[in-house]
């Protein structure tokens, strides 16, 4: 049984790239496409698409030629 | 006087030169400007100097001990309300004055303390300022001053002639522009830019497509609404002018849309001193040419639009070819760079085409169209006029259509309106009544520049004369939400738990709410989240290189992860071609190599030597003979399957006789291992003949189909 005031472990990922879509469809459709296909890292769940380092503009640009208006959350500190 | 925070950092940046002069100049420069008494140290004298930068009566009386064309410089830099101010436009425009004496005057100002050169933060100060300017560059070399000084010196009596022509001074009716046209013009290159960058050559200079682009745009390049004379290539003019007023930065070579200067937000008055600011800055542009960029000189215009500006100060009227006349008898430059069609007319047309084409518009004169005078404006920027009072307000100015365009009614716009405008909604055109239109594109731009759609929709609705129609509400709403399909985390950070309970019990506790995977969370926005109840087993950084930490354990199937080393990519990449295996001890990641998840790799596009090369990083050998197998095995020629003779030896020495000896090899078929050779059935009774005339004794075996040599 877990101690409910215990601290969690925990492994941090920082400077993580990642796409969320609203649904598993959407992502497999992201997926489809060739070009931004070769970007994404992996899948981390149906919805979680893990891009690699470095390759974000690409992304974004991919993005927008499939017509899409993605939702860009900034670089945070750390 | 100006602002606090603006005081505050060109203090710092005044501070910051003085701690880069060698002792001896600091002690010269601090001895001039606050007088020490005693031999103080360093670190007093540069404080007491920025310090005194801000007593006016300590400034008034330094600008008094100036020789006159000193005192003119710091004039000019404050009458043209821009600290920053290269060099060579100084030297120039105090040679128009009758000042021909180069860098001394500016020297003087220096050795004041006064004004501060821009120093490169990759040279070092060579010690004089004369040295200082050479090593600068004549065409480059740029000095500033502090706010506190330039505010105090704008009284300096110029000696510019009165030009008034007393004739048309009661004879003519004169009118003032509303002073939004450039500000509106800027605002729309501004968007342009924030749509698309615009790329710039290592001269600063426009790429043709770029230039092409600006000088034929349907909303920078037509004409201005309350036309007295043309502006050529205003697209261009509107550009580089928005980059010398902040509303544009240089990154990377190219430029891109910074956040509108928080004057957009204080009121019409304070935007248009910006812009006046920014003009020294604009060199690349001509009254008469349009785009004019130089390489080889300094621009005529920074020094010659300000002068034609201050020689409307004491005139009650002027005609711009008397400031023509003047500028071509005193500018050393401003003549010879004309076209020769210019020539006959002294370079009238370029005054007029300044005046009207850019200062009308810009509300800083009033005219009839052919003669000048200084606005309320002009005279408040220019001869020390009181602030003139904003015009009456009309907030309900603009009208959403039905078919998504808005249309702007000039009189009720403010900067700060058309700032937000800017942000969300297209520039379609600029007139006496502005044009805009709401697409998907501009919606998320504004979306993504930090607005959110109530607030598009209170802007449009607070300064709507209606309504905004249900049908582009709807729109509106609907290109959000298109926008809210995809979120893009470009540096977020996750936090992954050894089990999924542990996830849950983050969850529940606000850790982290967002679920990723079944162990991996993330804060709503991807920052990092509170530390106070997580206790930390490893930070990885994603960009880092990727570390080893996987083992293949004997059979070749099963991947063993160290939990501690591994990363986000390796759950990512690892999924490629293995599933993961059941848990079975906390803190023990499992995974088994499939045929299936390795045959999709390959029709994914992976190719033996990708996962090779992921396996040499990940675990520091290749892939498993295993993993070849389901990988190869399908591929390659089928194996057969079939029934042997086998001859077993009692040691390997044997064997290697018999493949070595001629009459035994011809009757084998092949070795199998150290110590057992295969032969054909109809070859048993032939090698067991051979075998005993060597007194070797060949039987058969318990086991079928495996025959034993012995020695008799």
């Amino acid at each position: 049984m877990t101690n409910p005031t215990a601290r969690l472990a925990a492994k941090l990922h920082r400077r993580v790239c990642l796409v969320l879509t609203e649904d598993a469809v959407l992502a497999e459709e992201l997926l489809a496409r060739k070009k931004l296909a070769s970007e994404v890292a992996g899948r981390l769940s149906e919805r979680v698409l893990l891009i690699r380092p470095n390759r974000l503009d690409s992304v974004l640009d991919e993005l927008k030629k499939m017509g899409h208006t993605p939702q860009v959350v900034a670089r945070s500190p750390g | 006087m100006p602002p606090i925070s603006e005081t505050e950092e060109w203090s710092d940046r005044v501070r910051e030169v003085l701690t880069r002069y060698p002792e001896p100049l600091l002690r010269l420069v601090a001895g001039r400007l606050i007088k020490p008494r005693l031999n103080q140290p360093i670190d007093e004298l540069i404080e007491k100097s920025v310090s005194t930068l801000g007593n006016p009566p300590i400034v008034d009386r330094r600008i008094r001990e100036l020789p006159p064309a000193s005192r003119k410089a710091i004039a000019l830099i404050g009458l043209s309300r821009q600290p920053r101010w290269k060099v060579g436009h100084l030297i120039t425009a105090l040679s128009a004055l009758g000042h021909p004496e180069g860098f001394a005057p500016i020297e003087a100002l220096l050795e004041a303390g006064l004004i501060c050169p821009e120093l490169s933060p990759h040279l070092t100060f060579p010690g004089e300022f004369a040295a200082w300017y050479g090593q600068a560059g004549t065409l480059t070399a740029m000095v500033f001053a502090h706010p506190g000084v330039a505010s105090r010196a704008r009284g300096e009596d110029l000696e510019l002639p009165d030009l008034s022509d007393p004739e048309h001074e009661t004879s003519h009716s004169f009118r003032s522009a509303d002073g939004l046209e450039w500000p509106l013009r800027l605002a729309a290159v501004w968007q342009q830019v924030h749509a698309a960058p615009v790329r710039l050559t290592l001269a600063s200079t426009l790429f043709k497509k770029d230039q092409s682009r600006l000088q034929v745009d349907e909303v920078l390049a037509s004409p201005l609404a309350d036309q007295l004379a043309p502006a050529p290539d205003g697209g261009i003019l509107a550009l580089y002018w928005a980059r010398a007023a902040q509303l544009l930065e240089d990154a990377d070579g190219e430029l891109r849309a910074s956040d509108f200067p928080t004057a957009w937000n204080t009121g019409l008055v304070a935007v248009l001193t910006q812009l006046v600011a920014a003009l020294p800055h604009v060199e690349t542009w001509d009254p008469l040419a349009g785009y004019a960029p130089s390489d080889n000189g300094l621009s005529p215009f920074p020094s010659a639009s300000l002068l034609a500006l201050l020689l409307c100060r004491k005139a009650a009227v002027v005609s711009p070819a008397a400031i023509a006349t003047w500028l071509w008898e005193h500018h050393p430059s401003w003549a010879g760079t004309l076209p020769t069609s210019a020539t006959p007319d002294r370079g009238a047309e370029w005054v007029h085409n300044f005046l009207l084409g850019l200062a009308f518009p810009l509300g800083l004169i009033e005219s009839d169209g052919e003669y000048v005078r200084l606005s309320a404006l002009g005279k408040h920027l220019l001869a020390g006029g009181p602030e003139p009072t904003a015009p009456p307000a009309f907030p309900q100015t603009l009208l959403v259509q039905p078919n998504a365009e808005v249309l702007a009614y000039r009189q009720g716009l403010t900067p700060a309106l058309i700032g937000m405008l800017t942000r969300f909604a297209r520039w379609k055109g600029i007139g006496p009544a502005c044009t805009l239109e709401l697409t998907p594109e501009q919606t998320y731009r504004g979306l993504e520049s930090g607005l959110t759609l109530p607030m598009m929709m209170q802007t449009l609705n607070r300064h709507g004369t209606r309504p905004v129609p249900a049908s582009v509400e709807d729109l509106l709403q609907r290109w959000s939400n298109k926008r809210e399909r995809i979120t893009v985390f470009s540096s977020a950070v996750l936090v992954e738990f050894p089990t999924p309970a542990d996830l849950d019990a983050a969850v529940n506790r606000g850790v982290v709410s967002l679920r990723l995977t079944d162990r991996v969370g993330m804060t709503a926005d991807g920052t990092e989240p509170g530390l106070s109840q997580l206790r930390l087993l490893a930070n990885r950084d994603y960009e880092s290189k990727p570390q080893r930490c996987v083992s293949v354990a004997e059979d070749g199937i099963t991947l063993i992860v160290d939990a501690a080393q591994s990363d986000l990519l390796l759950e990512a990449e690892i999924g490629r071609f293995a599933e993961p295996a059941p848990y079975e001890s906390p803190g023990v990641r499992r995974f088994r190599l499939s045929p299936p998840f390795l045959r999709r790799a390959l029709e994914q596009g992976l190719t033996l030597g990708d996962i090779d090369m992921w396996f040499q990083e990940r675990s520091g050998g290749p892939l498993s003979a295993t993993g070849r197998l389901f990988l190869l095995g399908p591929k390659a020629t089928a194996p057969t399957a079939e029934n042997l003779l086998v001859v077993r030896l009692p040691s390997a020495e044997l064997a290697d006789g018999l493949m070595q000896w001629p009459d035994t090899r011809r009757l084998i078929s092949e070795r199998l291992g150290p110590t057992t050779l295969s032969i054909e059935p109809e070859a048993l009774g032939p090698l067991k003949e051979v075998l005993a005339e060597v007194h070797v004794n060949l039987e058969t075996a318990a086991q079928p189909g495996e025959i034993l040599a012995n020695n008799p």
